[in-house]
């Protein structure tokens, strides 16, 4: 489910089936990593939409969580916190983490979510099929993972 | 000279006859164009999308085939890839399927689960359809899956949109 009013209406009538919520994380640096921080972003929404494409009766594609890079990460993630509270108040059993940031790694254990880190690839010298089959290679890998934890907690 | 001699009468006869068979099929014309029209626009085929699978290619096991086309959305065109079933069922025709299962909307795979190799199977809430698409009893999906309406041109199979069928399972 993405975060359009239509499949909000669907998620509220099929609530029960939809228990997994995925939250793109978007770190925004100006200056001279602005170009880097864009390349990352754009990495994360395709593959956050290809996945969402993948698994649409189960996961909320949340919109994603968006700070900036040079701030404290003690704020960060107070923040973070605070969306997982709501999240989980809502009837959500599962929570993904989609981030292309190592720094997050360290992290991880304040978390209740599951983390996922992906390296960044630079996708912009790529056509549109080559595009495709990079980063659905790469959320085939997720989509075991997914399964895998959905089964663990049955 | 010519022997037969056109008379005044006769002339003006035969002019105004060839003026006002032109007037007529310059009238009727466009409305016979008119009325035949939704002939010829079946003929063009409405909204055929090609695919880069050969219908030579196309074998009895349900194999994975992507298509891309142009979407409007509002004003963003953008460039969507849509995937399709294709396989031959036993009466040699082609059958293409929608990927997306009916319960909820993800994407179905065939054979992925081990259990049920000759279906197919959505990984979100375990829905199974048999071969043909028709829902497996007992899962959660409720109807087939969608059909797409295919042609064949230049050996290249072309799928048109996905449309749902009625038949319960």
């Amino acid at each position: 489910m993405k975060w359009v009013s239509k499949d909000i209406e669907t998620y509220l009538t099929a609530k029960e089936y939809v228990d997994t919520a995925v939250i793109p994380l978007y770190s925004v640096s100006f200056g001279n990593e602005m170009k880097h921080s864009a390349s990352s972003a754009e990495f994360i929404t395709l593959l956050t939409n290809y996945l969402e494409r993948q698994f649409t009766g189960r996961i909320m594609l949340v919109p994603p969580y968006t700070y900036l890079k040079n701030d404290q990460y003690e704020d960060i993630i107070k923040g973070l916190k605070k969306w997982e509270e709501n999240i989980e108040k809502n009837e959500f059993k599962h929570i993904f983490y989609i981030t292309s940031e190592i720094e997050w790694k360290n992290f991880e254990d304040e978390l209740d979510g599951s983390l996922i880190w992906l390296p960044s690839l630079p996708l912009e010298h790529l056509d549109e099929s080559q595009k495709i089959s990079m980063i659905e290679s790469q959320v085939k890998q997720l989509l075991s993972l997914f399964t895998q934890i959905w089964h663990e907690n049955l | 000279m010519s022997k037969h001699r056109v008379s005044r009468r006769q002339f003006l006869s035969y002019t105004l006859t060839g003026v006002g068979g032109f007037m007529a099929a310059g009238m009727l014309m466009p409305m016979v164009r008119f009325a035949i029209d939704p002939v010829l626009t079946a003929e063009a085929g409405g909204d055929f999308i090609a695919t880069p699978l050969k219908i030579k290619d196309i074998t009895t096991e349900p194999q994975r085939v992507d298509f891309t086309f142009e979407q409007k959305d509002a004003w963003y065109t953008s460039e969507v890839t849509n995937t399709a079933w294709v396989y031959r069922d036993e009466q040699d025709n082609i059958i293409a399927l929608s990927p997306v299962c009916k319960h909820l909307g993800c994407t179905v795979g065939w054979a992925t689960s081990k259990d049920h190799p000759d279906q197919f199977f959505c990984p979100c809430h375990f829905g199974r359809y048999t071969k043909d698409g028709t829902n497996v009893k007992g899962t959660p999906p409720i109807a087939p899956l969608d059909v797409y309406p295919l042609k064949e041109k230049d050996g290249l199979l072309y799928l048109g949109k996905a449309e749902p069928r009625t038949k319960e399972a």
